[in-house]
């Protein structure tokens, strides 16, 4: 079985068809990304208010990101499956020393510095976590022993708390998610997921009953902003304005006052969604959804045909991942979930989360054109 | 994969299924949330398109706090001690503003009497804090400036009057380190203080009650959503959350004998301390010098400040709980009562004082040159005879003595609800050794009796004492804030009730008869007894040396002690007075205290 797995032999693999595949390009997946950042593109540009400078810098970043990209879609799935444990413990180990000796960057010790680059360890765990669960699945029996459950829900507590205290509790939601979806997709009984879920539910009165005055505050803060309408609640409710003055078919392109006028904060980034919706409206946010649709049932599909475990998990969490993304950052924005930062996948400016992103979507690619030849 | 087994590959076509059921499971998912959004989004953009498109469209909300009332403090007869006031100040709303530099200068012109360096300050604020925020000006306008800006309000848009409530310390001085002050929010406090309740509010309690109830003082603020046009002028109020205004507190001091008290101090240093005995309320808690809170309520000026922090008498400092002072002879009556009661000593057991008193070749004096004579514990107590409490301190050793004094409250915080109280100093062997790692002499002993060497005690612990004292062993707890009374069950178990009325007796005796300490003013005393001891408490050791009061500097003069309760049948008042560097007790500190005591019982009763 490992064998067969880990040690294949390029002749197994299917002879590509056409270019694309040559190239272990997966078309679908690729018109989504660039229409989604196309869409990008010029909502930062509206966002920023017509800075050519920023915009430009984007750009580069995104021709940066698609490059990364496909270059990941060369390295075959089960290369990838064969590093992923030194990765994770890479990670792990940088996770810690970043705790203990990181560079502290908006108030959150997030950055490791290298002397020659900085570098943010949890972007990394981002794809190791997820890929490292998916290993531990890769070459179990199924019905998996629950062994491997519980090691998987270790490895993901461990990993998301060394990154809610940096503090970054966004992308430790993230990071947990996507473990927790891979666990889901290894077959984690529905009994023990509704127990979970259950467990959760009437643990929260007695955990409330338990917290200070100031505590039950914050979280109550936390869980409706607008209840602090000078503090965080004035974001969320500039953005509802934002959001609910683009109307059904928006102010158009450059139009969004609420930015310009600087009521909105982080109107690049975090913020991205209220600009778009100001801008072109309710038409123009079913039209976003539908291509962030489109870019989740593809990654789905891909999960669908994969052929091996490691392969289909990590294709699902990923997918997932993305779906996360997307509903914590569009939940924020519009006042249905507290605000955490997150950004907006493939449209909010940024970096290093963006280059993440799109190395996830490299390994789909990866893992729908490196197919093997099934010999019954 | 060439040999699968029948069952791996059923295993595999069952996993295969379960993956597909959890995909398909994870697309409703994605498809339920998505759904939910496009329904927000209409909701937000279709149903409610039009008051979201006014709010944007030109108008802006804006969202100002309104501070919440601080408590009211009133006293025990509903006297306003603190209050709050209506004054009139600037506030500025920086998008509003077009040149911040014209407008400031353009102010300082208008009402000169704003100093430079604050509008400079102001200045820089300004230009640091967010667009939508309106910012108040450090300055109080009285009437008239108010009134001036307000001809000239249209010359400056952004900037608007605000009349808001001051901080009010109706009594002025008097007091003030009970009350304490409150004060501009510093750093510091911004790291202790929940943010959220002070939206508005721009000062905290900084000491006293003041700072001890802030939880209590400070309301909740409430807020208000404006709707302003460009120029950040209201155009309508949307929603309007009132503010809760904080508790008004009843304190459990009578100001006319706090002021009647604090006269008789006027002119001098030292503290004194009244409770009533029955339940521990404090019915008066003096500290002199005093100063004025007042100045601190907008921010004092670095020249009043400096003024207060070096002044030699030092007004600033609470000596009434922080002040720690040797108690002299005003720990005979307790220390003669432990010795009866555990029979170190008895009710007529008399020795002879030769004005002196001999141990190992040291000579302890007498603070009477020729002596008493023969002396027991009751004319020990009315006469002050130091000689008789050497000798009984050394039967009975330091250890006894702590073990007497600490059931009193000695050398322990009274755990009153006024911050920062000092703890006091009550030694013995193991405190010693703790503190300086040495071992106990027994000269330390014979001058620990007379509550001089290592003992410390503040005014209100001595008050405490003689509470605990009058209430014949029934321990409370002194508090400042009515109905804050903790019920103390706690007794000093008593071995025989004659011993307290036999300490009780000479102590009226020190007030009543001839001979007593406090003759000279208890003498006036008509119609009730008090009980009460002198203390001379010494600041500067003369070792041997002679002692000549003209000599010294008068800081170096003894304090002036007195302990006292009345009436002695029924107490309502127990008291402890220090005048610091005043010379002997019965000449300042006891005439003092009964003149208040009898004052509260003859007139404020």
């Amino acid at each position: 079985m490992i064998r067969s797995l880990t040690s294949p032999t390029d002749s197994l693999y299917v002879t590509p068809k056409n270019w694309l595949q040559k190239l272990h390009i997966d078309g679908w997946l690729l018109l989504g990304l660039l229409l989604l950042l196309s869409t990008s593109l010029l909502t930062v540009f509206s966002a920023s208010g017509g800075d050519w400078q920023t915009t430009q810098q984007h750009g580069f970043r995104i021709l940066f990101a698609l490059g990364l990209m496909l270059a990941v879609a060369q390295v075959s799935p089960s290369n990838l499956a064969l590093i992923t444990p030194w990765a994770f413990l890479a990670g792990l180990i940088m996770l810690i020393a970043v705790l203990l000796f990181g560079d502290i960057g908006k108030g959150a010790q997030r950055w490791l510095d290298f002397g020659f680059i900085r570098f943010q360890p949890s972007e990394l765990m981002k794809l190791a976590l997820p890929m490292m669960v998916a290993w531990l699945f890769a070459y179990s029996d199924f019905p998996a022993p629950a062994s491997r459950f519980i090691i998987g829900l270790v490895i993901i507590a461990v990993t998301a708390s060394l990154i809610v205290v940096q503090p970054d509790l966004g992308t430790s939601i993230l990071i947990a998610m996507s473990g927790l979806f891979v666990i889901f997709f290894a077959g984690l009984p529905w009994k023990i997921i509704l127990g979970a879920i259950t467990a959760i539910i009437v643990s929260m009165p007695i955990a409330w009953n338990f917290m200070h005055a100031y505590q039950k505050q914050r979280v109550l803060t936390f869980m409706n902003p607008e209840s602090d309408p000078l503090g965080s609640g004035y974001h969320i409710i500039q953005s509802k304005i934002a959001i609910g003055s683009g109307g059904i078919d928006g102010k158009g392109f450059m139009g969004s006052t609420q930015a310009h006028l600087e009521f909105l904060p982080e109107s690049t980034t975090d913020f991205i969604f209220s600009v778009f919706a100001e801008e072109f409206g309710l038409i123009g946010v079913v039209v976003l959804l539908s291509l962030y649709s489109f870019v989740l049932i593809r990654g789905l599909m891909i999960a669908y045909f994969a052929q091996d475990n490691f392969s289909r998990l990590v294709a699902g969490s990923f997918s997932m991942t993305l779906f996360i993304y997307i509903t914590v950052n569009i939940g924020m924005v519009s006042g249905l979930l507290p605000v955490v930062g997150l950004p907006l996948p493939f449209v909010s400016y940024g970096g290093s989360s963006m280059v993440t992103l799109m190395i996830s979507f490299g390994i789909l690619m990866s893992i729908h054109t490196h197919k093997k030849m099934l010999t019954d | 994969m060439n040999n699968l087994k029948f069952d791996e590959t059923q295993s595999r076509i069952r996993q295969k299924a379960m993956f597909t059921n959890r995909l398909l499971f994870a697309g409703f998912i994605v498809f339920t949330v998505f759904g939910l959004f496009i329904a927000r989004m209409a909701y937000l953009q279709w149903f409610n398109h039009e008051q979201y498109l006014g709010l944007s469209e030109g108008n802006r909300i804006s969202v100002e706090p309104l501070a919440p009332e601080r408590g009211k403090i009133y006293d025990r007869n509903g006297v306003v001690l603190v209050d709050n006031q209506p004054v009139y100040s600037l506030s500025f709303m920086r998008e509003s503003i077009y040149d911040i530099d014209y407008v400031i200068t353009a102010i300082q012109e208008l009402l000169p009497s704003i100093r430079a360096e604050t509008l400079a300050q102001f200045k820089s604020r300004l230009k640091r804090t967010p667009r939508h925020r309106a910012i108040i000006l450090p300055y109080t306008l009285d009437e008239s400036e108010a009134a001036r800006f307000a001809v000239n309000s249209y010359r400056f848009p952004g900037v608007t009057l605000n009349a808001r409530l001051k901080r009010v310390y109706t009594q002025n001085k008097s007091a003030v380190h009970l009350l304490g002050y409150v004060g501009r929010i510093s750093q510091n406090d911004n790291l202790t203080i929940d943010r959220s309740r002070y939206r508005g509010t721009e000062t905290t309690g900084k000491t006293g009650i003041e700072h001890f109830y802030e939880n209590k003082l400070q309301g909740y603020p409430g807020l208000q959503r404006i709707e302003t046009n460009a120029q950040g002028r209201t155009i309508r109020t949307l929603e309007t959350i009132p503010p809760t205004s904080g508790e008004n507190l009843t304190l459990t001091i009578d100001i006319r004998l706090q002021k009647y008290l604090e006269n008789l101090f006027e002119g001098r240093r030292g503290a004194a301390v009244a409770i009533d005995p029955e339940n521990g309320e404090i019915l008066a808690f003096v500290s002199s010098p005093m100063y004025n809170p007042n100045l601190f309520v907008d921010g004092i000026s670095h020249a009043n400040y400096n003024a207060l922090l070096h002044d030699r008498n030092k007004p600033l400092i609470n000596r009434a709980s922080r002040g720690q002072y040797p108690p002299g002879s005003t720990t005979k009556p307790f220390i003669g009562l432990g010795a009866l009661e555990q029979d170190y000593t008895t009710m007529t057991e008399s020795i002879f004082d030769p004005g002196y008193f001999e141990y190992q070749n040291r000579r302890y004096r007498n603070w009477r040159r020729d002596g008493h004579g023969w002396s027991d514990l009751k004319r020990a107590i009315v006469e002050s005879v130091d000689t008789y409490y050497y000798k009984l301190s050394l039967d009975m050793g330091i250890d006894a003595i702590h073990d007497i004094l600490a059931p009193f409250g000695f050398g322990s915080q009274t755990g009153v609800d006024i911050p920062g109280e000092a703890n006091g100093i009550l030694p013995s062997q193991e405190w010693k050794m703790a503190t300086y790692g040495k071992a106990w002499f027994r000269g330390e002993t014979i001058i620990s009796s007379i509550g001089q060497g290592f003992n410390l005690a503040t005014p209100l612990q001595l008050a405490k004492a003689t509470s605990i004292l009058a209430n014949r062993g029934r321990i409370i707890n002194p508090h400042a804030l009515k109905g804050q009374a903790i019920e103390s069950p706690e007794q000093i178990p008593i071995k025989s009730r004659e011993h307290w009325e036999y300490i009780i007796d000479a102590m009226t005796d020190a007030v009543h008869t001839p001979r007593g300490t406090a003759w000279s003013s208890g003498r006036h005393i008509t119609g009730y007894k008090i009980a009460g001891k002198t203390g001379t408490a010494q600041v500067f050791s003369l070792n041997d040396g002679e002692y000549n009061e003209e000599e010294l500097d008068k800081r170096l003069h003894d304090h002036s002690l007195f302990i006292g309760f009345g009436p002695v049948t029924r107490p309502k008042i127990a008291i402890s007075v220090i005048v610091e560097n005043a010379g002997g007790g019965g000449r300042v500190a006891a005439p003092l205290a009964i003149q208040a005591m009898n004052h509260y019982i003859k007139e404020l009763q």
